[in-house]
């Protein structure tokens, strides 16, 4: 039975290969970055790469806000439409009973009062649903900040590609990187994902509020 | 007179402007159209009348400071109040609004209650309430 087990001298002898092999590919990656002035990007994608993560976590929490609090306000809406369903079943059968003690006994007043109550209720909830799919447009933007550093990432990956490249290589590489060259970089900073410690951005509209009242406005 | 008056909802997500445009109507403003960023919000404040801007800022195309900038550089429209409706929260840019000449700023997420506020407060400073 022939044996995997390779000889000392051969074991010696792979690593030793393996080993100047990845020498070469690092000191041709090395030189590559250094030739393209990427080396300050890799650093910078080092530093962008944690604020992606905490940007999904922004995301993912956004959204479970969003869902817990749509349930919650459905579940208050369904007991109140529960409660005046019930309600409107038994001052029926009250007025079906005797309509004129229904009405004299106050019956069908607080019944009505009841039902004006929940209709205001209900219109909170409403609108608490509506307001609740604001997380759309804040995890859009969010969303679009790491779709640009992913794109970013690639756009420098492709042309490390195709700095390092043999010479006969496919065409279509650098086809490939001059259609993923020009992705838009927003200037403008989106929401403010960690915003607690960090003295350059409110963390509500009371702050923002006392801002423009030092400002005079 | 107030809820005759007309209002611009700009943002470049359709749900927040429905949001926006609904809580308007909640608070009795009825008249409100919208606009997906800065140039189509300013080619309809050009070609119609409103007394109302609420304009997000992170848009493409034209965001909402140059959209505030453009209102304000134009004689026919400066007069228009922009209320900053945005997800915008740090202090150099709430300062480049007022600064620009924004008549008040909101940061998202927001309650009925603040949009409420802001659009009456800044209705009764031009004396429109």
């Amino acid at each position: 039975m022939h044996s995997e087990k390779s000889t000392p001298t051969a074991s010696a002898a792979v690593p030793a290969d393996i080993h100047q092999s990845i020498g070469m590919l690092t000191r041709q990656l090395h030189d590559s970055l250094n030739g393209l002035g990427l080396t300050d990007k890799v650093r910078g994608w080092a530093g962008e790469l944690p604020d992606a993560k905490s940007r999904l976590s922004y995301i993912a929490k956004l959204t479970g806000e969003a869902a817990e609090k749509v349930l919650n306000r459905v579940d208050q809406a369904k007991s109140q439409q529960d409660h005046i369903a019930a309600e409107t079943r038994r001052i029926s059968a009250l007025i079906v009973k005797d309509p004129v003690a229904a009405v004299a006994k106050g019956h069908v007043m607080n019944f009505l009062t009841d039902v004006e109550a929940s209709t205001k209720q209900t219109d909170d909830h409403l609108t608490e649903i509506m307001m609740a799919q604001d997380f759309h447009d804040l995890t859009g933007q969010v969303i679009a900040k790491v779709v640009n550093l992913a794109a970013n990432i690639e756009t420098q990956l492709i042309q490390l590609l195709i700095q390092t490249a043999p010479a006969d290589a496919p065409v279509k590489v650098a086809a490939a990187a001059t259609a993923t060259t020009s992705a838009p970089t927003p200037s403008l900073s989106g929401p403010a994902v960690n915003p607690e410690g960090n003295p350059d951005v409110v963390t509500g509209q009371s702050e923002v509020d006392d801002l423009l009242a030092s400002l005079g406005f | 007179m107030a809820n005759e008056l007309r209002f611009l909802v700009v943002d470049d997500f359709s749900t927040m402007r429905r949001i926006v445009r609904n809580l308007l109507k909640e608070s009795g403003f009825t008249e409100a159209d919208e606009a997906e960023d800065g140039v189509v919000a300013l080619q309809k404040l050009r070609n119609s009348n409103f007394d109302f801007v609420v304009s997000d800022i992170n848009m493409p195309n034209m965001n909402g400071f140059q959209l505030l900038s453009e209102i304000k550089k134009d004689e026919k429209l400066k007069h228009i109040p922009v209320l900053m409706v945005t997800a915008e929260a740090r202090k150099e840019d709430i300062v480049m609004a007022a600064q620009q000449g924004a008549a008040g700023y909101i940061v998202k997420p927001f309650t009925k209650a603040t949009l409420e506020d802001k659009v009456n407060l800044i209705l009764t400073k031009m004396g429109l309430k």
